[in-house]
């Protein structure tokens, strides 16, 4: 494929091999504001970094079976400020998260009382920049309660909330969730309202809460949609992620929408608003995002690396060729 | 109780910590550092603690070094922030009146860490009161896989020295050479060598050979005072490698040892030989990657 190709939305599947996309977007840098790399591979941090990838938030959420202990809470939580920034920050890739109980399982209201007691511990830490994700998923009575006691405890705090809209009955879900989120108090602009579509994005945006787009293949949006809504709605408040888990996803979304959208004729100043600079200036409010962290988990990593200081394995190199057929 | 005189060096601590954070948080921090604090908010002051005093390098005068190493040999701040020493100082300040309860909070502290707040608390080891009770976390942090959590433990550190049991010791100081620390920064090294260390080093050193792999010419520093018939030929074998450093590790393992033809084969190298004697070659210059001789 070349320049003279337009590419589109077929182009850059998740798993397809072609990566010239990546020449429409050199230079430029991204936040994915949502994505859980406990799910995915050293590969994809690699090609996420490759792709101009410089940093993510990590939102606690469901891990696709229902845990059936507090420990296991507790572990997961600790892994996303421990080893997972630790091996994100391998690839120079700051690492961000978001602490919450999950709106699936905080209809198991005894392990989710539990799970309430221990979340004070985590929400504090460094590089904590907001609760989430939390919110809707069955709109049940128990989900509701656990949603508002958390987000009771981010006003406490003084945390942005990323709030996860549900699948089915979105619209609804939609704007419930934010009713609530007003009955107690919050500030919209500290409220980031997750996998919004055509159908809910103006209703956020007019109520003054953020509104940000999954881009994941089947379920969520595409991103020839997404190209669409900022030339429609702009750039305010708006942000992309990938959303990218244990399911068919795609942890290239936000720079892969970013070629699609300059692709379709969007300013590089535009582009950068929805896939690098709203997602700062929202979770920053939390005080834990400093953009000069950007470039210094990209040295630090690099010496790191290149003085074998903090390699896993003596000799381990920091690259490997994939086209190699050697493994050395 | 305290293995070291906690409150002298924590006055130390306090001033250097006092230099390098601005009153706010100074006056935040000691309120929270006098009082005896409920679990909860003892755990919730650790993690809080770089918001309130940022996380710039701390710089120690001399006077305040040599205090440090006179008050705790071996203990280092080397190289740290100010929240890091500001969490160690208020865990050496944390009241140890009642064991059970004192090492129950902080080892709630650890399973909820982040990395900098392990980095933290591993250093706190050597500072903390029943040194005895922080064996097993300490070998567990060893089996870590964070390159920063490791070098907490492993360099600068007395805890382990003074502390590990020898498999736990043997440990430490394989995993540091696999992970490729600066294994001239662990405390006592030399003093802590064994047969059964040599002998797992010996093994190690063979791997990386059939594997066609470098390894650090330091590994002969533990192997060097149990060279034996059967581990000589691995010194022969570097007392002939192309990297002079490696040869410079040989004369200096064969002049740390009591075995005859280890001497024997120093005297035959009467270059390196000078050299060690005049002091210009030692594990130091090895440390430092400069080959010194040739």
């Amino acid at each position: 494929m070349c320049c003279s190709h337009n590419i589109t939305e077929k182009d850059i599947q998740p798993g397809r091999q072609d990566s010239s996309y990546l020449e429409k977007i050199k230079g430029m840098q991204f936040f994915d504001p949502h994505v859980h790399m406990t799910s995915r591979t050293t590969d994809d941090y690699q090609a996420m970094a490759d792709a101009g990838v410089v940093a993510l938030i990590e939102p606690a959420f469901w891990l696709g079976q229902p845990r059936t202990g507090v420990d296991t809470f507790r572990d997961y939580y600790s892994s996303l400020i421990g080893w997972e920034r630790f091996r994100s920050s391998q690839f120079g890739i700051k690492h961000y998260c978001t602490i919450g109980l999950n709106s699936r399982e905080a209809n198991n209201e005894a392990l989710a009382e539990q799970v309430m007691e221990l979340l004070p511990l985590f929400i504090y830490k460094e590089g904590v920049v907001g609760v989430g994700e939390i919110g809707f998923d069955d709109q049940t009575a128990a989900e509701e309660k656990y949603y508002r006691l958390q987000l009771e405890l981010a006003k406490e705090a003084g945390l942005p909330v990323q709030i996860h809209t549900p699948h089915r009955d979105k619209k609804r879900g939609t704007t419930r969730s934010m009713d609530i989120a007003t009955e107690q108090g919050l500030d919209p602009y500290m409220v980031i309202v997750d996998h919004n579509n055509e159908e809910t994005v103006k209703e956020v945006l007019d109520r003054g809460f953020w509104a940000a787009f999954t881009i994941y293949p089947f379920t969520k949006m595409g991103n020839e949609r997404m190209a669409e809504i900022v030339k429609q709605y702009g750039t305010e408040r708006i942000m992309v992620n990938s959303a990218a888990d244990w399911g068919i996803s795609d942890p290239l979304a936000v720079p892969k929408t970013a070629a699609l959208m300059k692709a379709k004729g969007i300013s590089d100043a535009d582009i950068r608003m929805v896939t690098y600079q709203n997602a700062i200036t929202a979770f920053g409010q939390s005080g834990q995002i400093n953009e000069a962290d950007f470039a210094a988990v990209k040295e630090i990593d690099q010496s790191r690396k290149f003085s074998g200081n903090t390699v896993l394995r003596g000799g381990q190199q920091p690259r490997i060729d994939k086209n190699s057929v050697i493994i050395q | 109780m305290f293995s070291y005189p906690v409150k002298e060096l924590s006055v130390i601590v306090s001033t250097i910590i006092k230099q390098h954070i601005n009153d706010a948080a100074w006056n935040w921090l000691q309120e929270k550092v006098v009082q005896n604090l409920p679990v909860a908010q003892f755990n919730a002051v650790f993690a809080m603690i770089p918001r309130k005093t940022g996380k710039s390098p701390v710089e120690l005068t001399d006077i305040q070094r040599t205090e440090v190493q006179r008050l705790y040999p071996g203990l280092s701040f080397e190289g740290w922030s100010v929240d890091r020493l500001s969490r160690v100082w208020l865990l050496m300040n944390r009241d140890s009146t009642a064991e059970d309860q004192y090492v129950a909070a902080i080892e709630n502290l650890f399973l909820a860490a982040d990395m900098n707040e392990l980095v933290a608390l591993y250093s706190a080891l050597p500072l903390l009161d029943y040194p005895s009770r922080w064996k097993a976390r300490c070998a567990e942090g060893i089996r870590s896989n964070i390159g920063d959590v490791l070098t907490a433990i492993m360099c600068d550190n007395p805890y382990p020295a003074a502390c590990l049991d020898e498999p736990a010791w043997n440990q430490l100081v394989m995993k540091a050479f696999f992970t490729d620390k600066p294994v001239d920064r662990i405390y006592r090294l030399d003093q802590r060598a064994n047969a059964e260390l040599a002998k797992i080093l010996s093994d190690y050193a063979h791997e990386r050979w059939a594997a066609g792999r470098r390894m650090n010419p330091q590994l002969w520093r533990c192997v060097a005072k149990f060279i034996d018939e059967k581990n000589f030929a691995d010194i022969q074998r570097i007392g002939s490698s192309s990297d002079l450093l490696e040869r410079e590790a040989a004369a200096l393992a064969c002049n740390d040892s009591h075995y005859p033809p280890a001497k024997e084969w120093l005297s035959r190298h009467a270059e390196l030989k000078t050299a060690i004697d005049n002091r210009t070659l030692s594990w130091s210059t090895i440390a430092a990657g400069r080959a010194v001789t040739g």
